[in-house]
C-alpha cells in the first residue's frame, strides 16, 4: 500500500491584506504518510494554520500543488473538495467549533449522518466514540454544559468517528489548561496508534512537540526544518 | 436529512425564534385585521348607501341632478303607471324640493324630501310621521336627522318656519314641527336635508302624484319618460373614495409587509452573522455550501410556518372577539362616510388566503437572499467569526 497520503509541491498563499500582499507560505514542498503523527511549530504568522487549512481544502494554494494521494486538490470544484473534507479529513479546532444546539451525542453523529448514514446504523459506533473520549456520562449535554477540556474532547470523537485518513488539530491545546492537555494529547497518541490516522498538530505548544514523531518548523511560511523521530517514538 | 437539521437548528434556538416568529405571526394579523375591517368599512357603507337611499337605482326625471338645487322643481313627473303596479317594498316614491329654514331666526336652505310612508324598500326612520293623516293640519310634521339637527340646533318638539316655492313658483310658508330626530346613517339623507310625507309635500307644492324619482328593487327595463341611475352611477362618489381607501390601504399592506420582511431578513442577516463559525463548522465537515443555503432557508420557511400557525391561535380568537365589539368610528359618522358608529371587519376568505401566500413567500424569500451570501463565504474565515464583519 502507498505511504504516501499528502504531497505538497512548491505551495505558496498569498493574501491581500488591504493594499498589501502577505505571503503566507513560500514554496513549502513537504510529503506526509498515512498514519504520521506530526506537528508544524512555529511562532504566530509563520504560516502553520495556513498549511493546515491548504490540507484540508478550506483553502486552494496560490501557486504550486498539493495531492491527496494521487489526486490534485487544486483540480477540485467546491463539491468535490466538500467531499474531499466529508471522506477523509477530520478537523479538530483550536475553539472546539462544536455546533452549540446539539448534544455530545448529536456532535459525534453528525459528520456520519453527512456521509449518508441513517442513525440507527451506527449510533453504537458513535457512543463507542463517545465512550474512548471518556463523555458516556456527559452524551446528552450540550456544548454550553461542558468544559473547554471536555469540548475538546468531543471535538476529537466528531474528528474520529468517521475513520478519517486525516486528522488536522489546530492548536488543539491553546485553550486547554496543562492537565487538560496532556491527557487530550495522550488521548490523541492512542487513537493514532488505535486508527492508523494520519494525525498533523499546528502548535507552538512545547507539550505538543513532545509527543509527535515528526516536527516541520515554520517561519515566515518557510519550511525550516523536518526532524523525524524528535521524541525517539519512530 | 437537510430538514431535520433545520428544524433542529429551528427549535433549539429558544426565544430568540419565538421572537421572531411572534413578531411575524402579529403582522400576519395585523395585515388580515386590516384588510378585513377595510372591507367591512366599504361593505358597510356600500349597504347603508343602498339601504337609505339608492335602493336597487333610481328611475328619476330626466335632467334631475342632486347638485342642482335650484333645478329641482323643474325636474319633477309624474310616476309611471308601471312604476306605481311595484308593490311597496320594491319601490319608495322621493320628491324633491328646494326650501329655507329658519331656525332662531337664522336662514338655512334645505332640501324638502318627501317620502311615501307605505314604501319598505328604503331603511329611514320616518315612523312619527306615519302616525299623521294625508291632510296637513296646524303644522307641517318633518323628521330630520341628528346630523342635520346638531347643526341647525334643532330638538324634537321644535316648531319653526319652512319656506319653498310652489308648482306656480308662488313662494309659501308654514310652521313645521320636528316630530322625531332620526339616525339616518347616511349623511347624504341627513345633512341638510327635512323628510316629510309625500303626500304633503305633494300638496304643499301642488304636484300631486309627482315624484323626482322611484327607488326600486331592481332594474325593470326602460320606463317611458324615466332615465335608469345604476346603482354605481348613484354612488360613483362613495365608489370612487372607497376605490382610494383601496389604493390607500394597499400601500399601507405593502408597507406592513417590507416590515415584516425586512425583520425577517434581519433576523436571517443576525443569524448568518452570528453563526458565521456554525457555517464554517459544516463547511469543515464536508457540506457543501448549498446544502448550508437550504438549511438555512428551511429555518427561515420554519419560521414563516410557525408565524402562520400562531398567526391562527392568536389570530382568530382575537378576530371572533373583535367581531363583538367593533370597531368605534365615530369620527367617521361625523364626515361624508354612510357608516354607523362602529364597523365590524369583513373576513374574506379568498383574500386571507392570498395575502397568506403572498406573505409566505415574501418571508421565505426573505429568508433565502441573504443565506445566498453562505455560498460566497471563506471557509477559513467563517470558521474564525471573520467572514462577515
Amino acid at each position: 500500500m502507498d505511504k504516501k497520503l499528502i504531497t505538497l509541491n512548491e505551495v505558496s498563499k498569498v493574501f491581500k491584506v488591504g493594499e498589501e500582499n502577505f505571503t503566507a507560505l513560500h514554496e513549502v514542498s513537504l510529503e506526509i504518510d498515512s498514519g504520521a503523527f506530526m506537528s508544524f511549530v512555529g511562532p504566530s504568522g509563520s504560516g502553520k494554520t495556513t498549511l493546515l487549512n491548504l490540507i484540508g481544502g478550506l483553502d486552494v494554494p496560490t501557486t504550486g500543488n498539493i495531492f491527496f494521494k494521487e489526486r490534485g486538490l487544486s483540480s477540485m470544484s467546491r463539491e468535490q473538495m466538500a467531499e474531499y473534507r466529508r471522506e477523509n479529513i477530520g478537523f479538530i479546532f483550536q475553539t472546539y467549533n462544536l455546533l452549540p444546539v446539539y448534544s455530545v451525542y448529536e456532535n459525534v453523529l453528525f459528520p456520519l449522518l453527512l456521509n449518508g448514514d441513517k442513525e440507527k446504523d451506527v449510533r453504537d459506533r458513535v457512543m463507542e466514540n463517545v465512550a474512548k473520549v471518556g463523555l458516556t456520562d456527559q452524551f446528552k449535554k450540550r456544548p454550553a454544559q461542558l468544559s473547554g477540556g471536555q469540548c475538546q474532547r468531543v471535538a476529537i470523537a466528531r474528528a474520529l468517528v468517521k475513520d478519517p485518513l486525516i486528522i488536522l488539530a489546530d492548536e488543539p491545546t491553546a485553550n486547554l489548561d496543562t492537565e487538560n492537555s496532556l491527557q487530550i494529547l495522550e488521548l490523541m497518541r492512542q487513537l493514532n496508534q488505535q486508527y492508523q490516522a494520519a494525525v498533523i498538530f499546528s502548535t507552538h505548544d512545547e507539550k505538543v512537540t513532545r509527543y509527535v514523531r515528526r516536527e516541520v518548523k515554520l517561519e515566515d511560511g518557510r519550511v525550516v526544518s523536518d526532524k523525524n523521530n524528535v521524541n525517539g517514538t519512530a | 436529512m437537510n430538514w431535520d437539521i433545520a428544524r433542529k437548528n429551528f427549535y433549539r434556538q429558544g426565544m430568540r425564534a419565538f421572537l421572531n416568529v411572534l413578531v411575524t405571526a402579529l403582522s400576519i394579523i395585523s395585515l388580515i385585521f386590516m384588510l378585513s375591517l377595510l372591507n367591512g368599512f366599504q361593505a358597510q357603507a356600500t349597504r347603508n348607501l343602498v339601504a337609505t337611499d339608492v335602493g336597487g337605482g333610481h328611475y328619476r326625471a330626466p335632467g334631475f341632478d342632486i347638485l342642482s338645487p335650484t333645478e329641482w322643481e323643474d325636474h319633477t313627473l309624474k310616476a309611471a303607471e308601471s312604476l306605481l303596479r311595484l308593490s311597496d317594498k320594491d319601490k319608495a316614491e322621493v320628491l324633491i324640493q328646494q326650501g329655507q329654514l329658519y331656525p332662531n331666526r337664522r336662514l338655512y336652505p334645505v332640501q324638502i324630501r318627501g317620502v311615501s310612508m307605505e314604501q319598505s324598500l328604503l331603511n329611514l326612520p320616518l315612523d312619527n310621521l306615519r302616525k299623521y293623516g294625508k291632510q296637513i293640519e296646524d303644522v307641517i310634521p318633518v323628521v330630520v336627522g341628528v346630523k342635520m339637527a346638531r347643526k341647525a340646533h334643532l330638538k324634537k318638539g321644535d316648531i319653526l318656519t319652512l319656506k319653498w316655492r310652489d308648482r306656480s313658483g308662488a313662494v309659501d310658508a308654514r310652521d313645521i314641527l320636528i316630530v322625531d330626530v332620526g339616525d339616518m346613517v347616511n349623511p347624504r339623507v341627513d345633512d341638510g336635508v327635512v323628510w316629510l310625507r309625500l303626500d304633503h309635500l305633494r300638496s304643499m307644492t301642488d304636484r300631486q302624484g309627482e315624484v323626482s324619482w322611484v327607488a326600486v328593487r331592481e332594474y325593470m327595463g326602460p320606463v317611458e319618460g324615466f332615465e335608469f341611475q345604476t346603482v354605481d352611477a348613484l354612488m360613483a362618489d362613495l365608489l370612487a373614495l372607497l376605490k382610494q381607501d383601496r389604493i390607500n390601504s394597499k400601500i399601507l399592506w405593502t408597507i406592513l409587509m417590507i416590515l415584516v420582511c425586512t425583520s425577517v431578513f434581519n433576523t436571517q442577516i443576525l443569524n448568518i452573522f452570528k453563526r458565521q463559525k456554525e457555517i464554517g463548522t459544516l463547511m469543515a465537515l464536508g457540506m457543501e455550501p448549498m446544502r448550508i443555503v437550504r438549511i438555512f432557508t428551511l429555518e427561515g420557511a420554519l419560521a414563516a410556518l410557525w408565524a402562520l400557525v400562531f398567526a391562527v391561535l392568536l389570530g382568530v380568537p382575537f378576530f371572533i372577539w373583535f367581531q363583538g365589539v367593533g370597531f368605534d368610528v365615530t369620527h367617521l359618522s361625523e364626515a361624508s362616510f354612510p357608516i354607523r358608529e362602529t364597523i365590524y371587519p369583513d373576513y374574506q376568505p379568498k383574500e386571507i388566503f392570498y395575502s397568506l401566500l403572498i406573505v409566505v413567500f415574501l418571508v421565505v424569500m426573505a429568508a433565502w437572499i441573504p443565506v445566498k451570501k453562505i455560498i460566497r463565504l471563506d471557509p477559513t474565515l467563517a470558521l474564525r467569526g471573520r467572514a462577515i464583519t
